[in-house]
């Protein structure tokens, strides 16, 4: 077997000698099958998930779609081609567009503080506390709780007249503040009951990454004097890219859709008397299963997908050059490592072919 | 120098061990020995008692009466019928409290762990192999996510009363079993998790496909598997709109048997709030195992050099 | 995981997963129909609490040897939800409960309903019969409760005030819109406090006195132009917002302020009894006239309906007819206090002589009976008529909450119905 030779040049021809037996390249049944199973094996891994897709995704998507063309009434399942008048319809309700600010507003306050504070929690969860199971655990009680209890106490809460929100403030001189009449306020409350649900979850998705980066890597840092904010900025954020651009797509998405908050934060569920709290899920909500018009309903929902699609695409790009970059292919080995590794591996087929010889 | 890769003892194929680093001098070396200062405790145990919140009140709520929650003159201290106020829970007739609780521990549990199978595998698929149109395949699969589920529960029940799978059982199973954000979670988690030079050693190893997924991927994969476990047993736990649709009545979930603790014009909270923290009990017990599955290093030991 | 770990889970996924067919196989809806066609068994689907409890079942059970199982959602929303999702599919019960308030967007879908026997009709007021009369005039659905209100009020604050106390003389007070309001004025004038609970209680007591509303009868929308919806709106905003606390009700603030007793004077439909005795229980010195001002207002209500692609149409038919028959609705307000709406009820002993102690042992049997009686229209009501009527609802919140004046909430409500 030729090894090539250190320093040789590689395009120097083979020296003409003995007529050595060329080795006929067949592949034999397992390394076909190799080529075969790298092949195949990743569209294999992929289509649990896309079959059951198929099934119950698929359908639903289509449907929505083709009905938002249409005058479509769901009880008789029937209804008349409109084109795309039902969009047009969204697009001239001033409804539309105030859910659509209300959204917009709802979404900034909730996301940023949001995401700061998960990416805080999860650093302080990351040390080697004790009783860590319960401090980590702890911050999941939020998202677990069922809605009912949740809905409840934050709308005692913020009831603005009996509200203890607004009795605290008045022990510190703040006049009472009208949640439910003013729609800065609404959203400030909306947003305060999503974050209060959502960070622990952020915040343990953020955590589950931070095990897996190296801890030596931060050893090294402390020995050569770097303090905690610099070993996080500049450690743990690189190394967390693909878990930060997955939080923040999802938030996202979760953020645009916000729909159980602002339909808990009153008792009609309809976003308040003049669309104060209302958002797009809400009002699309409304649409379809309030006043029963499901082409509507479902026109909505796709213009908000590519609202959806558009701020989606921003924040990533935003993400992407903010972070800095880990090169996405992992952990980096050091050579030293890289180097052992390698000698293993050959050791390891030299014993091999010596015991096939 | 530890072994990274130890022969299997069945012959040649590479397995991943998971070895106590040790220094220059053969000690072992503790990852992270130093224990955090005391105001980091003071931020956390602020941070858990807000959490804890709604579950202290639903339990004090709970232990109270049917005045208990409306009373501004109510004291912080609970009042002691929880045990009773339970038990009216369980043994109501509309609620069919047992029933509920298997259907929805077994389905529960059935989509989370198809959903952390499938994502797993997809995730993998996504994130370490190259192959043609995955990173479209991926984009359609996160792009998925910005459609709206709301609208989702109408053709779904058209689709299943066609096929005639409307109060079945597995009718709940079926439609969460699809998480494109499980996908996205584990694609995202194992890009980040998985060395890639890992990898090129198990195959170099002669491992099959499979047989890296299993020995690198899924033991990577382990906090993140964890964690979407709990994420999607919860979301399955607590849905109520699509098993109230789909099923039947007399054979619920236990959000929707819950519920009808609130029918009837004057609502009882202090059955309802009881009935809530009897629901998030077992959720407790799974958090406990979840938590564990948080480890530090489990590829550290791994890329130990 | 470690080997070990996920060939457990594995493998109890796939006994689950098991299990998961099994049960899916085994549960499901069961066939209604023994061999021959015979019922043996009928679902109902009700929502709230309509005092049809298993012993009342079970005599039906009894006379006909028919099983009945009976669904609950917890609230009419929840029903509703239900009921339109499956309306002319599968999966509704064979007897359906409908509430009032979406009543009339199911009347586009009337043909989908079985009929009621028209001999039957004339057991309930007639009033309740015409939401659920379609355009040919037949009836579809089997009237169960109604809410026919009355002016609940506290004697205490009453005689703070230096009102008279006693249920007759109150009720002398209250009998035309204009009293109603000159009382109020005069209360508020004399102690600073709130009259009434709700501006809704109001509107929706007005709303349900006019001839006409928001549609004519072939349902063209005429709420715009229609006069009589503009006073409505003036009266509400120049007359009621000045004297009531809260705008709506069902808020978190609205039930404190049950619980607080702070109303001289509410508006009151059967149920909503439940609930000032249940937010309220310390507070004293309710009492119950017998009047309503304008006569008599009906608020809320409930409706049995037959899918009409049910498999057990006749059996459900019978089933209905027993279930709103005037003994077995009595049983049903024994149980539950639901106010029955058929006639023959009202001459009842165990109707006239019921009183409820909290409001100091009014007779709210025989309240009931003669409000009932004093309702003399039900205007009627489209299909659109949630969503205008809503819209209003939020364009008198809106003037209440100061978000924009009378004439702009007005003009962005006319806007609103255009758009529909």
């Amino acid at each position: 077997m030729a090894t090539a030779v250190k320093g040789a040049a590689r395009t120097a021809p083979p020296l003409p000698g003995p007529e050595r037996p060329r080795r006929i390249r067949v592949l034999s049944f397992s390394q076909r099958l190799s080529r075969w199973d790298v092949k195949v094996s990743p569209y294999l891994y992929i289509s649990p998930f896309f079959l059951i897709f198929a099934i119950v995704g698929a359908f639903p998507l289509v449907y929505t779609a083709v009905i938002s063309f249409m005058d479509w009434d769901q009880i008789r399942q029937s209804g008349e081609f409109i084109g795309v008048d039902q969009y047009a319809w969204i697009l001239t309700q001033p409804a539309f567009w105030v859910a659509l600010r209300n959204t917009f507003s709802i979404f900034l306050l909730s996301s940023i503080p949001q995401l700061i504070l998960a990416l805080f929690l999860a650093a302080v969860l990351d040390r080697n506390l004790r009783a860590k199971t319960f401090w980590r655990m702890g911050v999941l009680l939020p998202y677990v709780v069922a809605p009912v209890a949740v809905g409840l106490i934050f709308n005692a809460l913020f009831a603005d007249n009996s509200g203890q929100v607004n009795a605290w403030l008045g022990m510190i001189g703040i006049g009472p503040i009208p949640w439910h009449v003013e729609p800065f306020w609404s959203h400030v409350a909306i947003a305060t009951m999503v974050n209060y649900r959502w960070i622990g979850y952020n915040s343990l998705i953020l955590l589950a990454a931070m095990q897996a980066i190296p801890r030596d890597y931060y050893e090294a840092a402390t020995v050569d004097g770097a303090g905690a904010f610099r070993q996080f900025w500049s450690i743990t954020l690189p190394s967390l890219k693909p878990t930060l651009i997955f939080v923040i797509i999802t938030s996202t998405i979760g953020g645009l859709q916000i729909f159980e908050e602002p339909r808990m934060f009153d008792q009609f569920g309809e976003g308040g008397s003049a669309n104060q709290w209302l958002t797009i899920t809400l009002y699309l909500y409304n649409l379809g299963w309030g006043d029963w018009n499901f082409g509507r309903a479902a026109a909505m929902a796709w213009l908000l997908f590519l609202i959806i699609l558009v701020i989606g695409l921003v924040n990533l790009f935003v993400t992407q050059s903010l972070v800095g970059d880990d090169g996405g292919r992992g952990p980096k080995l050091t050579r030293a490592q890289r180097r052992a590794l390698r000698r293993e591996a050959r050791a390891r087929r030299a014993g091999r072919k010596e015991l096939r010889r | 120098m530890t072994d990274l890769l130890k022969p299997d003892q069945a012959g040649g194929e590479a397995t991943v061990a998971i070895v106590t680093p040790k220094d220059r001098h053969g000690r072992a070396r503790r990852i992270r020995g130093i224990r955090p200062p005391w105001w980091i405790y003071g931020i956390l145990v602020a941070v858990v008692l807000g959490s804890l919140f709604p579950l202290y009140f639903s339990f004090l709520i709970g232990s109270g009466d049917s005045s208990t929650l409306r009373d501004p003159n109510r004291s912080w201290i609970p009042l002691g019928n929880f045990f009773e106020n339970a038990a009216t829970v369980v043994n109501d007739p509309n609620v069919n409290f047992w029933r509920a609780l298997w259907n929805s521990v077994w389905t529960s549990t059935v989509i989370a762990v198809a959903v952390v199978i499938f994502s797993t595998l997809a995730g993998w698929a996504f994130s370490k192999l190259r192959f043609p149109g995955s990173k479209p395949l991926l984009a359609f699969v996160v792009a998925t996510m910005a459609v709206p589920q709301q609208l989702g529960v109408v053709p779904l029940y058209v689709m299943f009363a066609e096929f005639g799978w409307t109060g079945k059982a597995g009718a709940i199973v079926v439609p969460m079993l699809a998480s494109a954000f499980g996908v996205f979670w584990m694609t995202q988690y194992l890009r980040q998790a998985v060395p890639d030079e890992l990898i090129e050693a198990a195959r170099m190893d002669g491992a099959s496909m499979i047989r890296t997924f299993w020995t690198v991927g899924m033991t990577a994969a382990r906090p993140a598997a964890a964690m979407l476990f709990l994420f999607t047993f919860v979301q399955a736990w607590n849905n109520f709109f699509w098993p109230f649709i789909v099923l039947d009545r007399q054979d619920p979930t236990l959000p929707v048997s819950l519920s009808l603790l609130q029918s009837n014009h004057f609502v009882d909270y202090s059955l309802v709030l009881a009935g809530v923290v009897l629901a998030t009990l077992p959720l407790l017990a799974l958090f406990v195992f979840a938590g564990k599955q948080l480890v530090s290093g489990i590829m550290a030991g791994a890329v130990k050099g | 995981m470690s080997p070990h770990t996920t060939r457990l889970a594995l493998s109890s996924t796939a006994l689950l997963a098991a299990g998961a067919l099994t049960l899916a196989g085994c549960s499901g809806s069961e066939s209604d129909r023994a061999s021959g066609g015979e019922t043996t068994e009928l679902t109902i689907s009700t929502f709230n609490d309509f005092g049809y409890t298993d012993e009342l079942l079970q005599q039906y059970t009894d006379e006909t040897g028919i099983t009945i199982v009976q669904n609950k959602a917890a609230t009419s929303n929840d029903a509703r939800a239900n009921f339109f999702q499956k309306l002319g599919n599968t999966g509704l019960a064979d007897i359906e409960a409908v509430e009032i308030d979406w009543a009339p967007e199911m009347m586009e879908y009337a043909d989908l309903l079985a009929p009621v026997p028209s001999e039957l009709a004339d057991r309930w007021v007639d009033w309740k019969n015409a939401p659920v009369t379609n355009a040919d005039g037949q009836l579809v659905g089997y009237g169960t409760d109604i809410g026919p209100q009355a002016v609940c009020y506290r004697a205490d604050l009453f005689e703070e005030a230096g009102l008279p106390t006693d249920p007759e003389e109150v009720a002398g007070l209250f009998t035309t819109w204009d009293d109603f309001f000159d009382t109020a004025d005069e209360y508020v004038e004399a102690t600073g406090q709130p009259f009434i609970d709700s501006v809704n209680s109001v509107t929706q007591g007005l709303m349900n006195q006019q001839d006409s509303i928001y549609e004519d009868d072939d349902n063209t929308v005429i709420a715009t132009e229609n006069p009589a919806v503009r006073e409505v709106f003036d009266t509400v905003v120049e007359r009621a917002i000045p004297v009531a606390k809260y705008a709506a009700q069902w808020s978190d603030d609205w039930y404190a302020s049950l619980a607080n007793g702070e109303y001289p004077v509410m508006l009151c439909p059967p149920w909503l009894r439940g609930n000032i005795e249940g937010e309220g229980p310390d507070v004293t010195g309710w009492n119950i006239a017998n009047v309503f001002p304008g006569g008599g207002s009906n608020w809320g209500g409930s409706y049995l309906v037959i899918p009409a692609n049910g498999e057990n149409v006749e059996a459900a038919q019978d089933f209905a007819e027993w279930l709103t028959s005037p003994e077995v609705q009595l049983q049903a307000f024994e149980n539950a206090g639901t106010f029955p709406s058929q006639v023959d009820t009202y001459e009842d002993e165990a109707l006239t002589s019921a009183t409820d102690e909290f409001f100091s042992d009014a007779p709210v049997g025989q309240i009931g009976a003669d409000r009932a009686e004093a309702v003399e229209v039900e205007p009627h009501k489209g299909p659109l008529y949630f969503q205008i009527h809503d819209a209003f609802n939020n364009a008198i919140q809106r003037v209440f909450d100061g978000t924009e004046p009378a004439d702009e909430a007005w003009d962005t409500w006319v806007s609103e119905v255009d758009a529909l």
